[in-house]
């Protein structure tokens, strides 16, 4: 277990990553690096996102409840792949989210994306789409009042957020094939993918119309009842 | 019991790393082909004659970014002919066959990986360095079988209650959903109790311990310290250009040069480690039995 004992070095570590690592990773990929290596440097940078978040979720106390919680909503949200019709990885998250914070959403779409590769494969792609879903979560954890008070905001949320999903997982398809981002390229991915992209938004749209309250309903009660 | 997937998950994890990352990198004709025909052959003496849907979607792969590199990008001096007015050349063609291959062997490094790597390998691995995240997998690996079944269940009660149809999708629909509703509820009320019950006995009280059936041997540190030494020769091979070859305008000529030969004679031995393991394995078992 790495824990960096000296805390102002933990601080520091914790400024740096974010504001002057992962940029300098980003600014030497563009200037010093060839362009071929572009798909190796977002892997980079999307690994580090990762174990910065992973390190500060590490650091701070969660109760044994919330943990479960968020395990049972990612179990469900993979599980829930074996209903027929049903992908509910974004719906489940966006839910998460709003009800129990961006720190929840994150770890619910991120872990989700790891834990659905156990059973379809794992691939250099993992890092990229951990790192896509759980945007998906933090940003609509950062969102939740508005999304909480409006269901046609959260259909919307959804609806947008699995488009995004399909259009960063094409520039990495494209990134992963030919190195550099080449716009023709990406424009003929991105309108091959344009049925499934469709039935990824509406299906999380459906999900999230139906369910988004009643399944929020009953995350807020176990959070009323056992003080989550 | 010294078969590749014996090791120590840690060496395991660095091998496929430094394997996959050169091959990523390199962009060199001769090492692709070395990382190639490395992952296949040790995916075939993993897999014998088996799982031959990968190799066809695989090689499919290869052709597919053959055929789509040239339409896509024109640079490159020789033009082959004209397509809706852009040329299509040799090069892109080349290129386009080179990255195939270049990413079926990624992928076939990939599948093995899965294949050996199995989840409680990689829950040792991740586990030192992020306890709690390793705990919320390793629950969640548990659940997600729990909860299959659990779905199982609620949907054949279900039926034996008549709330089912098979008419039109929005009912399938609204029935996945009424089932997926009742699972919600259990499993939140089922996790608080398992919550409560590792409350009860100490969970968070003082510092988590782990169990685990790998240990690290002289043969573990052995692997690693290969692996990383040859990683080493050709990330600098690699950095200091030595291997360095351009398709585009007119393909280079591929490197021969002395160092350039050692880079591929070192990653020559690294891809291939494996597969010697497993067939050495796999001769001492056959003298072992000609001796009963």
């Amino acid at each position: 277990m790495i824990v960096i004992k000296n805390k102002t070095l933990r601080q520091v570590l914790s400024i740096i990553t974010p504001f002057i690592l992962i940029p300098c990773i980003i600014a030497v990929g563009v200037f010093v690096l060839d362009e071929k290596y572009y798909a190796l440097v977002t892997t980079a940078v999307a690994v580090l996102a990762l174990v910065y978040f992973i390190t500060g979720f590490e650091r701070k106390q969660t109760g044994t409840r919330r943990l479960i919680i968020i395990a049972v909503m990612v179990a469900l949200s993979v599980a829930g792949r074996f209903i027929p019709f049903f992908k509910p990885i974004t719906a489940l998250t966006v839910i998460t989210a709003v009800y129990l914070g961006g720190e929840a959403g994150f770890l619910t779409g991120s872990l989700a994306a790891l834990i659905s590769n156990f059973y379809f494969g794992q691939g250099p792609w993992t890092p990229f789409q951990m790192f896509a879903w759980g945007i998906i979560g933090l940003v609509a954890g950062l969102l939740s009042t508005p999304l909480k008070k409006s269901r046609l905001l959260t259909v919307l949320y959804g609806v947008i957020s699995g488009i995004a999903f399909s259009l960063i997982m094409d520039i990495w398809a494209v990134l992963g094939h030919s190195g550099t981002l080449n716009t023709q390229l990406y424009v003929a991915s991105v309108i091959s993918a344009l049925p499934h992209t469709v039935l990824y938004a509406v299906s999380n749209a459906v999900f999230l119309w139906i369910c988004a309250k009643p399944f929020g309903e009953k995350l807020q009660r176990v959070k009323l009842k056992y003080g989550v | 019991m010294n078969s590749f997937e014996n090791y120590n998950p840690i060496s395991v994890f660095i091998y496929f790393m430094t394997v996959t990352v050169t091959a990523m990198i390199c962009y060199n004709p001769v090492l692709i082909l070395l990382s190639f025909f490395g992952s296949i052959s040790f995916y075939i003496t993993l897999n014998k004659a088996q799982k031959g849907k990968t190799h066809v979607f695989l090689f499919a792969l290869i052709l597919v970014s053959a055929a789509i590199n040239p339409i896509f990008n024109h640079n490159g001096a020789t033009v082959l002919f004209i397509m809706n007015n852009n040329p299509v050349t040799l090069e892109a063609f080349i290129y386009g066959v080179f990255l195939g291959i270049m990413i079926a062997s990624v992928m076939y490094w990939f599948a093995v990986f899965s294949q050996i790597m199995t989840s409680d390998k990689l829950l040792y691995l991740f586990g030192r360095i992020s306890p709690k995240t390793a705990l919320l997998l390793s629950m969640t690996l548990r659940y997600i079988p729990l909860f299959s079944l659990q779905i199982k269940k609620v949907s054949a009660s279900q039926k034996t209650l008549g709330i089912y149809t098979d008419e039109s999708i929005p009912d399938k629909l609204r029935g996945g959903i009424r089932v997926f509703s009742v699972m919600v509820t259990w499993a939140l009320e089922n996790g608080i109790i398992t919550a409560d019950s590792m409350t009860a006995r100490g969970y968070g009280i003082g510092k988590r311990t782990h169990f685990s059936p790998y240990r690290f041997k002289v043969r573990d540190f052995v692997l690693s310290a290969i692996s990383l030494t040859l990683f080493t020769v050709s990330c600098v091979a690699v950095a200091s250009g030595t291997t360095a070859f351009s398709f585009y305008p007119y393909m280079s000529q591929i490197p021969l040069s002395a160092f350039a030969f050692l880079s591929y004679f070192c990653y020559g031995i690294a891809v291939f480690i494996p597969t010697f393991i497993e067939i050495k394995e796999v001769i001492r078992w056959k003298y072992s039995e000609s001796k009963i």
